[in-house]
């Protein structure tokens, strides 16, 4: 009884609600986007579209969303409109009494960014000493509490060779999962390219230790996002969609309310506090071309096309200005068949 | 009998436009196996599921398979002992899947 099904509208939304920060990370997607938010009574009439328009939950980001002065109202708002709650933050600010208020607010889920196993090397990535300390902290005020624990770590030049520390310390913190984000040239992402980001046979050798570690760990789950894997024959045969998520299962919404197809794609497709989401998610013509992506390239004749779809759409519209062309982070090479795990 | 629950954590939609098109094909006579009319999220996992499908997952709410089996049979004009072999192998599924659980 499973069948393809073209949805009426996202399941997710991921929503940077403000863009303040007390971080200065290198790879920030949003450090230079815009700081103008919505007002409180214009956020909650947005919410309230997103729930009639039928998302099942929101993600909250930023930003550091919890700087957001409203955060906790509007997150027990849309849970009580039934909307699955949750967050990616860096921790800094959830102690045991706000880990307790975050559980009343809704949240179901919080995600914690640690990009590194080594305190040193974490702190310095992030830009603020003792942040890795209080990261973990966090980790586990939030499970006291009875909220679901993630760890958010971006793969990048400081961390490439850990995957096995970042497992064991995701492990020994007991977050129910580990999720490696794959690096996205965005914002301060894209002017530390250089310094930051790692080469296609890199990046494969990452997939490579990274979805042996998923085989190996039965403790926690470890998470892949990105559709190249499947040049390893990593298919996540549970998945309705192929490629990149992104227009296809979920939408980005910005602090000031703008709609872009991802957080990486700074493509605005719509406004959420002027705009009827199901009509964007139907008609919008980059939404369109991201469903229906063609190849390009060397991924003409590629027998993995038809599991990535080029890859990750924001990198290849990034760094070469086509969401067609294939991802700079594939291995692969012109007529190349690629090869099991 | 067990009990049949949906497990509380399943995030899930009915798919209001592909509802009505089932719909408007089951009337007709058509072939309807292969048009999804919800669609059901758990952790990592997705799954579209058809009419019958739908059916059988709303019903997941404490009833036991016999429950499920003679209300579906009220609904859809299939014989008794094919609707709850496809009803089983389904709920199997979903258990295997951990859409659902089982209680005593």
């Amino acid at each position: 009884m499973k069948n393809e099904i073209m949805l009426e509208a996202p399941i997710t939304i991921n929503w940077a609600i403000n863009n303040s920060c007390n971080f200065a990370c290198r790879h920030c997607y949003s450090r230079n986007d815009t700081h103008d938010e919505l007002a409180r009574d214009v956020l909650f009439s947005c919410i309230e579209k997103v729930a009639k328009a039928g998302v099942l939950s929101i993600n909250f980001g930023g930003g550091e969303p919890l700087l957001h002065p409203y955060l906790l109202d509007i997150a027990s708002f849309a849970s009580g409109l039934g909307l699955r709650v949750s967050m990616n933050s860096n921790g800094w600010l959830i102690d045991a009494p706000m880990a307790a208020t975050l559980k009343a607010a809704g949240f179901t889920k919080i995600g914690i960014s640690i990009d590194s196993h080594l305190p040193e090397t974490h702190d310095s990535f992030r830009g603020m000493p003792g942040s890795h300390a209080r990261a973990v902290a966090a980790l586990g005020h939030i499970s006291a509490v009875g909220i679901a624990t993630s760890i958010s770590t971006v793969i990048c030049r400081i961390n490439n060779a850990s995957v096995k520390d970042l497992v064991s310390f995701a492990l020994d913190n007991r977050a129910g999962q580990i999720n490696f984000h794959n690096f996205k040239c965005s914002g301060l992402g894209l002017s530390n390219k250089d310094e930051l980001d790692l080469s296609p046979e890199e990046w494969k050798v990452f997939y490579r230790s990274a979805l042996a570690a998923k085989e190996r760990e039965k403790g926690i789950d470890v998470s892949l996002d990105d559709p190249i894997i499947a040049l390893l024959g990593a298919r996540d045969t549970s998945s309705m969609v192929k490629g990149s998520v992104c227009g296809k299962l979920s939408l980005n919404i910005k602090s000031n309310g703008d709609i872009t197809p991802c957080g990486f794609i700074p493509v605005v497709i719509g406004n959420i506090s002027t705009d009827d989401l199901r009509q964007v998610w139907r008609e919008s013509t980059v939404l369109d071309r991201m469903r229906n992506k063609k190849p390009t390239g060397k991924c003409s004749g590629c027998s993995k096309y038809e599991d990535c779809l080029g890859g990750c759409t924001a990198r290849a519209l990034a760094l070469t200005g086509d969401m067609n062309n294939p991802d700079p982070h594939c291995w692969g090479t012109e007529g190349s068949e690629s090869e099991s795990q | 009998m067990l009990k049949i629950q949906r497990n509380p954590n399943v995030m899930w939609r009915e798919e209001s436009d592909a509802l009505a098109d089932a719909q408007v094909g089951l009337d007709r006579g058509d072939d309807i196996e292969e048009v999804g009319t919800a669609v059901l999220f758990s952790g990592g996992a997705m799954l579209s599921i058809n009419l019958l499908g739908t059916e059988i997952w709303k019903l997941c709410d404490g009833r036991n398979m016999d429950g499920i089996v003679k209300e579906l049979f009220e609904q859809f004009d299939v014989q008794e002992e094919v609707l709850r072999a496809d009803v089983q192998a389904f709920l199997e599924d979903l258990l295997k899947k951990g859409f659902i659980t089982h209680e005593e």
